[in-house]
């Protein structure tokens, strides 16, 4: 059964994204992610324009992500002081982003932007989650190797706590400077509307190790502020690049809701390290064939740029 | 008949105004009737593109034809080229393209080449080398090279052929003509055809000379959700875009109310 999606301009098999929405819902309810990071990738490998893919990426995470702040904020876990701080920082990067990605469209480049930073990014958390998950399973084959896990936490924390604008966060119950939230704020926001993610996999851990939340406060707040940010982005393409496609968002939210569901069942069976070995693989072989469609010779050397040049 | 009016008016203008640029115009031939199976497609919600078949009458018995798909209007392109840059493939140069038509499809019962000359094809615009002469194109960005020119031709064609959007079949068996006399055919509208007026013209030739032409137009529009959606989109962007993100917000927490536990995030 086919779908034509009006703003992308072409005809899809309804199942294909409904189901592409599934798996990354059944993956982010598996892994505890957004998800977002590899919903955009996978929508360009079926042959939806970047720009497209992205904005309306972000549609679906405003969706995706409400109904999970919500939940955590009748359970007491968003920090709304720190949360917007950040969103400060969020909304000043993504309206950069936005502005951003006009800019790269028209000169021809973004998709090559996009996909550097994509390999960049998956890349290092790709490696970053394997290493850590294949360390947790070499460590429980020989228990004796247990080692005392000397975290950084302290000393970063510290650091930021000496930076001016301190403040109270009671709900984190820290206080610390605003300065680091504000430009963690600012480059999440810059990435979410360039790649179309919410962030999660890199605010998170920022805010449980360099800012020093409780990881359940820090999960919260960062879902009550990827609300606003992905909003926020995904007001300013439907403003500006008008590339915002409703009807797909819409359809990548019915699977990754019912796909989420699914993902959290499944996740009671298996082992962590083993989810997140899996989840690792998968992230890395998307790099690389991200990296290869960099490097190797494209099949065709002239492209279509986007037809609205200064449309006025 | 009222066809026969402006017919002789026109074949009368023809013969007045001899030094005019083309020779003839195809208006002023035998009108060629043809019958479409339908004249406006509609894009839904299930839209996959379509097929207009078309039955026409040939005005000289035993003569070719060809039939031609184009939009009403052209339409500027920019084309960015990619280069290497170290290690990267990036665009490295960018061609803005004008006249070029947003459709093209070119259907024959045998070779255009056969049937006529090149210079009455390129007059007539039939085929891709009279595309080729009839387009422009001019740097926006980067530096220009010797072979460009054909670069970015070949490439503007491979894209539009990969979209369905140009064609060129000289198949008898596609458009087949019975005994001489009828003719029948199709053109197929892919999903990247957009909402617009499409002409699809038939030339009759015999002995390499024109006898005959016929116009019918297509109009494919967007109907229900999908106009809906797309006029919002572009010229109510704000509205567009406060929609979209309450729509969105609105059925997150539908859904976090549906799943009560507080089960992912």
């Amino acid at each position: 059964m086919e779908i034509y999606l009006p703003i992308a301009g072409m005809s899809l098999n309804i199942f294909l994204v409904v189901g592409i929405g599934g798996l990354v819902g059944f993956l982010s309810g598996l892994f505890g992610v957004g998800g977002g990071f590899l919903l955009t990738p996978l929508m360009m490998m079926i042959g939806i324009p970047p720009a497209v893919a992205a904005a309306s990426d972000s549609n679906q995470i405003v969706a995706a992500a409400s109904s999970g702040a919500f939940a955590h904020w009748r359970l007491g876990n968003v920090d709304f002081k720190m949360g917007l701080i950040i969103l400060v920082g969020g909304i000043t990067g993504g309206t950069i982003g936005v502005q951003l990605v006009y800019y790269l469209r028209q000169i021809g480049n973004f998709e090559f932007v996009m996909k550097v930073v994509y390999v960049l990014m998956l890349g290092l958390v790709g490696s970053a989650m394997f290493m850590e998950s294949l360390r947790t399973i070499l460590r429980s084959r020989n228990p004796e190797a247990i080692e005392a896990v000397v975290s950084s936490q302290p000393k970063l924390v510290q650091m930021f706590a000496k930076m001016p604008l301190k403040m109270h966060f009671h709900r984190s119950g820290l206080y610390t400077s605003a300065i680091f939230p504000f430009s963690i704020g600012t480059t999440v926001g810059i990435m979410a509307a360039l790649l179309g993610v919410g962030g999660g996999f890199i605010m998170v851990p920022a805010m449980i190790y360099i800012i020093g939340m409780p990881t359940i406060v820090a999960i919260g707040t960062d879902l009550f502020q990827i609300v606003i940010t992905s909003a926020n982005v995904t007001l300013q393409q439907a403003f500006v690049n008008k590339t915002v496609d409703l009807l797909l968002a819409m359809l990548l939210l019915i699977g990754s809701t019912i796909g989420a569901q699914f993902g959290a069942m499944a996740g009671k069976r298996l082992k962590g390290e083993q989810i997140r070995i899996l989840l690792a693989i998968i992230v890395l072989a998307m790099t690389v064939k991200l990296f290869l469609d960099l490097v190797l010779p494209p099949e065709h050397l002239v492209s279509l740029a986007p037809a609205k040049g200064g449309g006025h | 008949m009222k066809l026969l009016a402006p017919l002789f008016a026109g074949m009368c203008l023809v013969g007045l105004f001899r030094t005019d640029a083309l020779a003839f115009s195809p208006e002023a031939q035998e009108k060629v009737i043809t019958a479409a199976s339908k004249n406006v497609i509609q894009i839904g919600l299930s839209y996959r593109g379509d097929e207009i078949h078309f039955f026409g009458v040939n005005p000289v018995a035993g003569a070719d034809v060809i039939t031609r798909l184009t939009a009403e209007k052209d339409e500027v392109i920019k084309l960015s080229v990619k280069g290497k840059v170290g290690p990267f493939w990036m665009t490295v140069k960018q061609y803005e393209v004008t006249g070029a038509p947003f459709v093209y499809k070119i259907h024959a019962n045998k070779p255009v080449k056969e049937i006529i000359s090149d210079d009455l094809a390129r007059e007539l615009e039939l085929g891709y080398p009279a595309i080729k002469h009839k387009i422009k194109m001019h740097l926006v960005r980067g530096k220009a090279e010797p072979g460009d020119e054909d670069k970015i031709f070949q490439g503007l064609i491979n894209i539009k052929e990969s979209d369905n959007l140009y064609n060129i079949v000289e198949d008898p068996a596609r458009l087949e003509i019975a005994g001489g006399k009828l003719f029948k055919h199709y053109f197929r509208f892919p999903p990247k055809a957009t909402e617009g007026n499409y002409q699809v013209e038939t030339f009759a030739f015999k002995n390499g000379e024109l006898v005959g032409y016929g116009k019918d137009v297509i109009r494919i529009q967007k109907v229900g959700l999908e106009s809906w959606l797309t006029k919002t989109s572009q010229e109510s962007p704000v509205f567009y875009g406060i929609m979209a993100v309450l729509i969105a917000i609105g059925a997150g927490l539908g859904v976090g109310m549906i799943f009560r536990k507080g089960g992912h995030h």
